[in-house]
This record gives C-alpha cells, sequence and structure tokens, in this order.
C-alpha cells in the first residue's frame, strides 16, 4: 500500500501562522480555511463583546490571535472581511479601557496593519485613533497611537504632501485646542503639530495657526506647549535636519570590500543598500533647499496675537501661571513686537515693576525688554525704564554682576533705539570704564562704542574718538530722528559687488596677458566674473553666444552703447583708477548700470551679502574681537536671550580648576585607567566586535604551531620550492583558495 | 619546549598505575557517574498547602474550578473535571458557585487542545441540569461556533458533540436564540464545504470547480467526521422545523403572563432593547415559520447542492445524507401544508365576507 498522502492542514494541528503563510501564498485555494477562520473570529468577538470586562485569559489569546491572522489576510478576501474595519474601530471605541493590553495593542496594530495595505485610508485610521488618543487614560496605549499616528501621517506625506489628510488633521487639531479651552487635550495637538513640524511634514501656516490657539488657551500646560513651539520649533527642525545628514558612508570602503571579502547574497544585499544610501543622500544634496519659513513670521495677524497674549497671560493679574511659564510667555511676545516691529504701549509700563535686582531671574526680563524694543518704538516709553535700570542696577555700591548686566541691557535697548538716552545718563554710564572690575569696564565701553556710531554728540568729546569726531565736522555721522528710517536708495552694497567683479575681470586680463586684447569675443564671454553656464540668464550684453533671441526695442538702443562702453572702460581699466575725479561721477552712473543692465544670479547674491558682511567688519579699525565678529553676524531678528546680558560680567572671572579639567577633557575619548592609545583603540575595537587583522594574528600566532613548518621549509627541494611558489601565484590570481575573483 | 613536555607527562599518567593505600578509598574514576539518585523528575504530591480534611467543600469545589481552567498539566485539569462532574451529579447536587458561573469559567475549554479534557467537559456538561442550562444557550452557542470552525479536526468534532448535547437538552432554545440559527448554519455549511459565499470570493470565472479543500478530503475518519456533521445538520434542522403544540388553554397561565412578573430570565429578547443592533445572521428567529421563510431563502439550495453531492458518496455519509434530506423533505411538505391552510382559512374568510354581504 502506498504512503498516504498528508493534507496541507493534517501536519500540524492547529497552527495558525502556518496557516497564515499559505493563505498568503496561495488565496485562492485557502477560501475556505479563512473563511472557517473568519467564523470562528466572528463568534469569538461575539464572546468578548458580550461580557468584555471579564474575558478570561484564553478568550483573549485567541481572539488575540484570530485578529491577527484576519489582519493579514484581510486585503486577500475584500468580500469576506469588509465588516471588520468597523468591527474593530467599534471595539477599540467602545472597550480601550477594559481591553486586555496585549489585544488592544494587536487591534491598533491591525488598524495600521489595514492602513498600510491600504485596505483603509489614512482618515478613517486616524479619526478612530485620535478620540481615543485624547480620552483613554493608558500611558502605554497613548504612546502607542501616538506613534501609529505620527507614523502613518508620515507615511501618507511620504512620496508627496498629502493636502487632504493634512487639512482633515490639523481642523481636528484646531477644533480640540479651540472647543474646550481649559482642559489638557490641547497637549496633544501641542505634541502632534510640534513633531510634525520638527520633522517638516508640515510647513505652512495652519500648523502655526493650531500652535497660535493653543498659546490662548487657559490651561498653562497647552499654552506652554505652544509657547515653547514658537520659540523653539524651528531650532529644533534644523537640528533635525543637521542629523539626519549625519550618517555618512564612505563609499570608498564599501567598494573595497565588495572586492576582497567573499562574495555572499547577503554582503550583496548590504552592500546594495549601502549604495542606496549614498545615491539617497547625493539626491538630497543637490535638491533645492526647502523654503521653510520660519513659525514666527507664518503668523497671521501678530499684532492681534501679541496682544491677547500680553493681556491674557502677562497682564491679567488673576493669571497664575508660575514665573518660568510667564517669562516664556513674556519672551514670545516681546520676540513678537521685535520681529514684527509691533506697538504694544502698556508693555513697557509693565516692565517697571520686574526691574530690579531682587527680582528672580532678572537677566529674562532684562533680555526681554531688549527684545521689545524696535525703533518704532516712542523714546518716551522706554526712557524711564533705562532710567529705572540705570538707578536699580548701576552704581559703585552694586555687585559687579549686577552693574554689568545693567549697563549691557541698556545697550542692547540702546541698540535698537538710541533716542532712548539722556545725556548725563550716558556720560553717567560711560564713565563706569574706569571701574575696577573688567566685566564692568567691558560692558561701558561696549556702550561707549554703540554711541559713536550711532549719536555721538551725546558722547563727552574726549569719548567720542577720531573717526565719530571726523564724521561729525564732515557731516558724514548724522543722528536719525524718531520715525525716520535710513533708505537705501538701489541695492544695499552693489558697489562693492561691481568692485569685485572689475578686479576678477582684471586678474583674469593679467593671466591671460597678450591674448587679452586678441580675442575680444573671449573678453566678452568672461565679462562678468562667472561662468555663463551657471545660469544662462546672467549676461544680456552677449548677442550671440546664449543663443537668445534679440528682440528689437527701444530699450535696446541705451543698452547697446551701454555694454561697448564698458568694455572700452574695462580695456582703460588703469586709467579709471587714477582718474579721482571723473571716477565720483561715473561710478554713480555705472553702479545704476550693473542693477539695470544684468540680471543678479543668486551667486552673484550670495556674493554681495558676503561683500557686505566684509565691509562692515573692515569698517570697525583694528582687530575686530570674536564677540564682535559674532555681534555682526547675528541677525538684530535673532532676539536677545538672558546669555547675552549676563555674559560680559563672566568676562575677566578666573575659572575654577575643575572647569579648566573639564574644558580640556571636553571632546576626547573617555579613558578609565591610565592605557595607551593603541591599548585603548584596540579594546574598542574588540567591543565592537571587530576582528584583528590578519597580520596581528600571524604574530600572534603560537610558536610551537609554526616552527614545525619553517623546520619543513628549510628541508624543501629547489623543484619543491619553485612549485610552492607558483601555485602561490597561480592562486592569488584566481581570487585565493576561496575563488573570490570568479 | 618545557610546556610540550609537561603534556607528554600528563598523557602518559593516565596509564600509570594508581598505587592503592590501606585506609583510604579508591579514587574515583575520571569518568564517574554519581548514580544514587533516584528520579529524575520532582514530584510534588499535593498542589496545595492547604489541610484538605474535608471539610471546606465549598473550597474545595472552587479549587477544583479553579484548577479546571488554569491548571498547566492535562491530567491536573482533566481531574479537576471528573471531581466537578462527581459533585453536580451527587444527589443532592452540590453547586456553591451556580450554573452561570460555572459555565462562565469553563465554557473555554471546548476547545482545549487535549481531547481527554475536552470528553471531560461533555460529561460534566450533561451532568447538569437542562432548565438551569436554558438561560445561557446563546452563550454556549457562541463557543460552539467557534469550535466548530477550529482549525483541528478533532476538536471541530468534539464541539459538535456539544451541539448535539446541546440540541438534546434545549432545542428550542437552541434554534430560536440571536444568531442561534443562522450563524449557526454558516457554521455547519463552512464547516461540510457547502458554502456558496466562499465560491464568490474566489471570483474564478469557469467551468472547472475549486478543488475540494483539504479538510474535507474523503479518507475514512474524515468520511465518519463529515457523516457525523450531516447528522448533526441534520438534528440541528429538525429542532429547528419541528412543529409547534399551541399550549393547552390555561385560564391561570393566561392572566399569569399578563399581570404576574414574568419568571424567565430576560423575557424581552427579542425586543433587543439594550444590545448591539443585530444583522440578518445574528437576528433571532423565534418560530418556526420565520426560520423556515429564511432557510428557504438562503440555504436551502446550497445544502439541496450538498445533500445530493454528499448522497452520490454512499456509506456512511450517504446514508447521513438520506436522513437529512428526509428532513428537508419533511420540512417542505409542512411548509406547504401550512401554506394550504392558510391558504384555506383565506379562502373562508373571503367566503363568510361575501356570506355577509350577499
Amino acid at each position: 500500500m502506498p504512503k498516504r498522502k498528508v493534507a496541507a492542514l493534517e501536519k500540524v494541528d492547529a497552527d495558525l501562522v502556518s496557516l497564515q503563510y499559505k493563505i498568503r501564498r496561495d488565496p485562492k485555494s485557502y477560501a475556505q480555511e479563512f473563511y472557517d477562520q473568519w467564523l470562528a473570529y466572528d463568534a469569538q468577538r461575539q464572546i468578548f463583546i458580550s461580557s468584555p470586562s471579564s474575558a478570561s485569559s484564553e478568550d483573549n489569546k485567541k481572539f488575540h490571535d484570530l485578529v491577527d491572522l484576519i489582519a493579514h489576510c484581510a486585503d486577500l478576501y475584500p468580500d469576506v472581511t469588509a465588516p471588520y474595519y468597523d468591527q474593530l474601530k467599534d471595539l477599540l471605541t467602545q472597550h480601550h479601557a477594559v481591553l486586555n493590553p496585549d489585544l488592544r495593542e494587536k487591534v491598533v496594530g491591525s488598524l495600521s496593519l489595514l492602513r498600510r495595505k491600504d485596505v483603509i485610508d489614512s482618515t478613517s485610521l486616524l479619526t478612530t485613533l485620535f478620540p481615543i488618543l485624547i480620552s483613554t487614560p493608558s500611558k502605554s496605549l497613548r504612546s502607542l497611537l501616538y506613534t501609529k499616528i505620527i507614523s502613518d501621517l508620515r507615511e501618507s506625506n511620504s512620496k508627496a504632501t498629502n493636502h487632504k489628510l493634512n487639512r482633515t488633521i490639523q481642523t481636528v487639531l484646531h477644533n480640540l485646542v479651540t472647543s474646550d479651552r481649559t482642559s489638557t487635550k490641547g497637549m496633544w495637538a501641542c505634541r502632534i503639530t510640534r513633531e510634525l513640524w520638527r520633522r517638516q511634514i508640515w510647513t505652512d501656516a495652519r500648523p502655526c495657526d493650531v500652535m497660535k490657539e493653543a498659546c490662548l488657551s487657559d490651561n498653562e500646560k497647552v499654552v506652554v506647549g505652544g509657547v515653547r513651539f514658537f520659540l523653539g520649533g524651528d531650532k529644533e527642525r534644523e537640528e533635525m535636519e543637521d542629523d539626519s545628514s549625519d550618517e555618512e558612508i564612505d563609499v570608498k570602503k564599501v567598494k573595497h570590500q565588495g572586492t576582497i571579502n567573499k562574495k555572499t547574497k547577503k554582503r550583496q544585499r548590504v552592500m546594495e543598500k549601502a549604495m542606496e544610501k549614498i545615491k539617497k543622500q547625493e539626491r538630497k544634496k543637490h535638491a533645492p533647499h526647502p523654503l521653510n519659513f520660519s513659525a514666527l513670521h507664518l503668523i497671521h495677524d501678530p499684532q492681534g496675537f501679541a496682544e491677547q497674549l500680553f493681556q491674557k497671560h502677562l497682564q491679567n493679574t488673576k493669571c497664575k501661571f508660575s514665573l518660568d511659564n510667564k517669562l516664556l510667555v513674556l519672551q514670545l511676545v516681546t520676540r513678537l513686537v521685535g520681529l514684527h516691529k509691533l506697538t504694544i504701549i502698556s508693555l513697557y509700563p509693565w516692565f517697571t515693576k520686574y526691574l530690579s535686582p531682587k527680582q528672580p531671574s532678572v537677566t529674562s526680563f532684562l533680555a526681554s525688554l531688549a527684545q521689545a524694543t524696535h525703533n518704532h518704538v516712542p523714546p518716551d516709553a522706554v526712557e524711564p525704564l533705562v532710567i529705572k535700570i540705570a538707578n536699580e542696577f548701576v552704581s559703585e555700591a552694586s555687585a559687579a554682576e549686577v552693574a554689568s548686566a545693567g549697563i549691557n541691557s541698556i545697550r542692547e535697548v540702546a541698540l535698537r533705539q538710541p533716542l532712548c538716552m539722556s545725556e548725563t545718563l550716558l556720560q553717567d554710564l560711560v564713565m563706569y570704564q574706569k571701574s575696577k572690575d573688567k566685566g564692568v569696564v567691558m560692558a561701558a565701553k561696549g556702550l561707549q562704542s554703540l554711541y559713536r556710531e550711532v549719536y555721538p554728540e551725546l558722547l563727552q568729546k574726549k569719548f567720542r574718538g577720531k573717526e565719530a569726531t571726523m564724521g561729525l565736522k564732515s557731516g558724514e555721522v548724522k543722528r536719525l530722528k524718531f520715525g525716520e528710517e535710513q533708505v537705501e536708495s538701489g541695492i544695499e552694497g552693489i558697489e562693492l559687488l561691481e568692485k569685485y567683479k572689475e578686479e576678477q575681470r582684471l586678474k583674469k586680463l593679467a593671466e591671460k596677458g597678450e591674448d587679452a586684447d586678441g580675442d575680444a569675443k573671449m573678453e566678452d564671454e568672461d565679462e562678468d566674473g562667472f561662468n555663463s553656464d551657471e545660469w544662462e540668464v546672467a549676461s544680456n550684453d552677449s548677442d550671440s553666444s546664449t543663443g537668445w533671441i534679440n528682440v528689437e526695442h527701444s530699450d535696446d538702443e541705451d543698452e547697446g552703447p551701454a555694454a561697448k562702453k564698458q568694455r572700452r572702460d574695462s580695456s582703460v581699466a588703469p586709467d579709471l583708477i587714477s582718474d579721482e575725479a571723473m571716477a565720483a561721477a561715473a561710478e554713480a552712473n555705472r553702479i545704476s548700470k550693473l542693477a539695470m543692465t544684468t540680471i543678479l544670479t543668486p551667486a552673484d547674491l550670495a556674493k554681495l551679502a558676503e561683500l557686505r558682511r566684509e565691509a562692515q567688519l573692515e569698517k570697525m579699525t583694528g582687530n575686530v574681537s570674536k564677540r564682535r565678529q559674532e555681534l555682526i553676524n547675528k541677525h538684530i531678528e535673532d532676539g536677545v536671550t538672558a546669555d547675552d546680558i549676563e555674559l560680559p560680567a563672566q568676562i575677566g572671572k578666573k575659572s575654577t580648576k575643575e572647569e579648566r579639567v573639564a574644558m580640556a577633557k571636553d571632546g576626547k575619548p573617555a579613558r578609565e585607567e591610565h592605557k595607551s592609545t593603541q591599548a585603548i583603540r584596540k579594546s574598542k575595537k574588540e567591543a565592537e566586535g571587530k576582528s584583528s587583522t590578519n597580520k596581528e594574528k600571524a604574530r600572534k600566532k603560537n610558536f610551537l604551531m609554526t616552527v614545525g613548518k619553517a623546520k619543513a621549509k628549510h628541508k624543501r627541494s629547489l623543484v619543491d620550492t619553485k612549485k610552492r611558489l607558483t601555485a602561490h601565484i597561480a592562486r592569488s590570481k584566481s581570487g585565493g583558495r576561496r575563488r573570490n575573483g570568479m | 619546549m618545557g610546556s610540550s613536555d609537561k603534556k607528554k607527562r600528563e598523557k602518559k599518567k593516565d596509564f600509570n598505575k594508581a598505587k592503592l593505600k590501606v585506609g583510604k578509598a579508591k579514587a574515583k574514576a575520571a569518568n564517574f557517574t554519581d548514580t544514587s539518585f533516584k528520579s529524575k523528575s520532582i514530584v510534588v504530591n499535593q498542589h496545595t498547602l492547604a489541610a484538605l480534611d474535608g471539610v471546606d467543600l465549598v473550597g474545595l469545589f472552587k479549587q477544583h474550578l479553579n484548577q479546571a481552567i488554569n491548571s498547566k498539566s492535562d491530567k491536573l485539569r482533566q481531574e479537576a473535571l471528573v471531581q466537578l462532574t462527581k459533585d453536580l451529579s451527587s444527589k443532592p447536587i452540590f453547586n456553591p458557585v451556580g450554573v452561570p458561573n460555572l459555565l462562565t469559567k469553563l465554557l473555554p475549554l471546548i476547545t482545549d487542545s487535549v481531547a481527554n479534557v475536552r470528553t471531560n467537559f461533555l460529561k460534566l456538561l450533561r451532568a447538569l441540569p437542562p432548565s438551569d442550562v436554558a438561560p445561557h444557550v446563546e452563550k454556549i452557542l457562541m463557543y460552539i461556533r467557534g469550535g466548530m470552525t477550529h482549525l483541528s479536526t478533532d476538536i471541530r468534532s468534539d464541539t459538535l458533540s456539544v451541539l448535539d448535547w446541546l440540541i438534546e437538552v434545549c432545542p428550542d432554545e437552541t434554534v430560536s436564540c440571536p444568531g442561534g440559527w443562522l450563524k449557526t448554519l454558516n457554521s455547519f455549511s463552512s464547516m461540510l464545504g457547502w458554502n456558496p459565499s466562499v465560491a464568490s470570493t474566489l471570483s474564478v470565472k469557469g467551468w472547472t470547480s475549486a478543488t475540494k479543500t483539504s479538510l474535507n478530503k474523503v479518507s475514512k475518519k474524515n468520511g465518519e467526521a463529515q457523516a457525523k456533521q450531516i447528522t448533526i445538520l441534520a438534528k440541528f434542522l429538525e429542532a429547528g422545523f419541528r412543529p409547534e403544540t399551541p399550549l393547552p388553554y390555561d385560564e391561570q397561565r393566561y392572566w399569569d403572563s399578563i399581570y404576574r412578573m414574568p419568571t424567565i430570565p430576560n423575557p424581552f429578547a427579542y425586543l433587543n432593547l439594550w444590545g448591539a443592533q443585530r444583522d440578518e445572521d445574528g437576528e433571532m428567529y423565534p418560530d418556526r415559520i420565520s426560520r423556515q421563510q429564511v432557510f428557504e431563502r438562503k440555504w436551502r439550495a446550497a445544502i439541496k447542492t450538498g445533500v445530493m453531492g454528499a448522497k452520490q458518496e454512499g456509506g456512511v455519509i450517504g446514508r447521513a445524507a438520506s436522513v437529512l434530506d428526509k428532513v428537508l423533505r419533511t420540512a417542505a411538505a409542512e411548509e406547504e401544508g401550512a401554506k394550504k391552510f392558510v391558504e384555506e382559512q383565506e379562502q373562508d374568510r373571503v367566503e363568510e365576507v361575501e356570506v355577509v354581504e350577499a
């Protein structure tokens, strides 16, 4: 009798995992089995629903397994499993509080699996999970749901931005924050928005609007969440971007390993993955930088927002936020005021109460005050504050740190609104450069140098310095009246760019030597100092080379001679430098020409910014300190922090030994014991699970193991030696004993 | 060369003759195995440290109950079930926890992985008084349906025995409880492979029929199992189509039903006031006519084709199928009769109306 064939499911009794595997491989043949399990699932579900709180562990386990099986096969039998999603949804929404944790996790996982298999869409998944996230008391479930929601939003925005979904979710979050302003539920809106902002999935104004509403909530936690987003969200986003590009793969190393290691499928896969990653990184590098606006810039109606924030959380005496949180709100308000140049007059008198050295974290208040000042603030509003700071902080009797913080904060305020200072006060403050403490001296000198630039008349003559005095005499230094704006005519620093281009061209000419006057055409192409291939619109004076069709109109007639003149100018460049008188008139002419006759490329603009910065640096005579440089590079919109105020007090302080040791240790590998660097490296390698080199192994090999071979080698005949050598060469050519090359 | 010399000496040592000394035990050999112990496994004689003086009978019962579900060892589970059965079948019945609790706890055992536990569980069920079982039929049926489509054939067949018992004990409740009629039929058809809804999922258009699935392969064992399935299906249908005998008029009962508190649990179950909304499958079919109607509409064709096929196979299956066929025929005949009766009554009324008009 032949051996009886064992049917598919008889071998392993009741093994859902193998059944799942079979179903997925051959869904048509296993339809019956699947249907059986579907019925079993249905029965188990009813058992569960009939008494959800008192389900036995046995039942839970069975139900868990069946839910898993159905979820994995749901896409294969859409007709049978049509009600599956709704059932899971009902189960979760109604019984999430009493469900067994494992089962609950499985249900959530199954729902997201359905989403991944495209059985349901993102909106339905998110609208299922979101209400539970907000209402459930279980921490583990919340964290699970949170990760699922974030990952689903990421997934669905990965290929292209899913505007429809984003809008739906943003509306839900907005409603969540605005519907009940006293509840902590808004925290979830904050967390989700912030996370998606950090990952650059949401970059438009709508999430900012959600956070704006969060800031105006009544709940302290929600408010802090919203405020922190505006203060730190953008920085977080940048950091995230930097992190993601951190992992560099050494292409050379990967390729080299591919040639020497044994070729296995696994290694090949690893290599392919690495190459894929490299390609992705390359693509990312060359992709245009996304134009991401800062959240502070995307706020709709900043004036109204700042006013509301100020009235609700700061001015309101009933508001019982802790000082730290109040400071956060204050930072946001003042940041908005400084950035958008808003006018909130009641803000300045409010500060008066907090400007005393005894106030906790007063430096933050001082920094906020500086932030809130800009050139549209009436000097009358700020002046009393400055006087108060001077009275409270700056005196011979006060501690050095306090005095330096006071002077420094006054300097920060004055930097933004120079008119807030009276003559006597300034002269008094400047005299502090005779103090004994270095911090105070530095602060006072900083104030002096600021006023040398912006308003030298206020300083005593002996403190004005050479440049300011000369400038005053020649009428170059002019102070601006309140409300007056320094308006640039044309593009700021365009003359610098022009000069730079000229220099570049001259350099090229010098290099070419005699070639220069020979070929006019070549010169023509290289005229603007940049290769015109970079951006083909760059030069419009070259008529034939770029292939642009010349359209005749009135402008062309002006342009033709201009270009020609320019060419002539360039050929007699030495003349131009020598003739000073002509230069003044010609320069104004030429500068305007540059902006009018050429279109500036992005490269031009970048260079322009760089040149402007350099020029500003050069203006400061003598050696420019590092801090000065930082100050110049720092954009005025960046805001002031408490550190900026406190910093000068640190100058001239000797650091303690511990600090110095910590500084020296910073950035060096940790060593617990005294060992040689080599030993440390070796142990590190071992800890990473890396093997030693062949050479090292050979060196370490037991002498007795090698001695026999060495002896035998001596005794070989010449023929034998030759044979061995030729065999060795042949072997190495064919890729070693393992035939790696084959 | 020190180390190699040392090794040589050590190797030689094994072959030197050991010197025996007076008053000292012989040195044990290197490969000596201690065989003084008796048993390889540790046997625990009692699972509980509480004194079992036979005083706390209630506690003992509860302990058995717990053991029957929670114990890892199948022997223990089985023994606990035997003990429980003994308690339940004693006169008077000793059941300190009550039938509902007992059932809630023990029902998952229907799909227990060990055959002996399942048979003992069935014995326990048989020991329960039928009147106490009736209110819990719906719950038992849920577990039965779960077991009927279980992956393991043995569990399926044992579950059928439970269903057999249930039909025996309370046939009316079995077919009339919510989900009891259509859902059970669904499970039956899926079990037998007579399901039309599965064929539609297969979306294969063509003249070849799908291969018979592996679980329904005709071997000797499977044939017997299928015969059992068909027999129990026949019993189930018979219970469903059994003509209701009208209760003789009893004045007391009539007034009781109007003014007294009902004595059965959940007397308005058919209204489904608090439960989740039911679909067609999960609906109650409380009387014969509704059951028959829904059967005609949904299942008759499928089951008829299945019966035809089974009959042709002959043997045990064929015999079972013919029993089923007979049940179907009588049901159809009764349906006809009922229809005729209704029509006659209708006609009588029409005639009466005519007479009155005349």
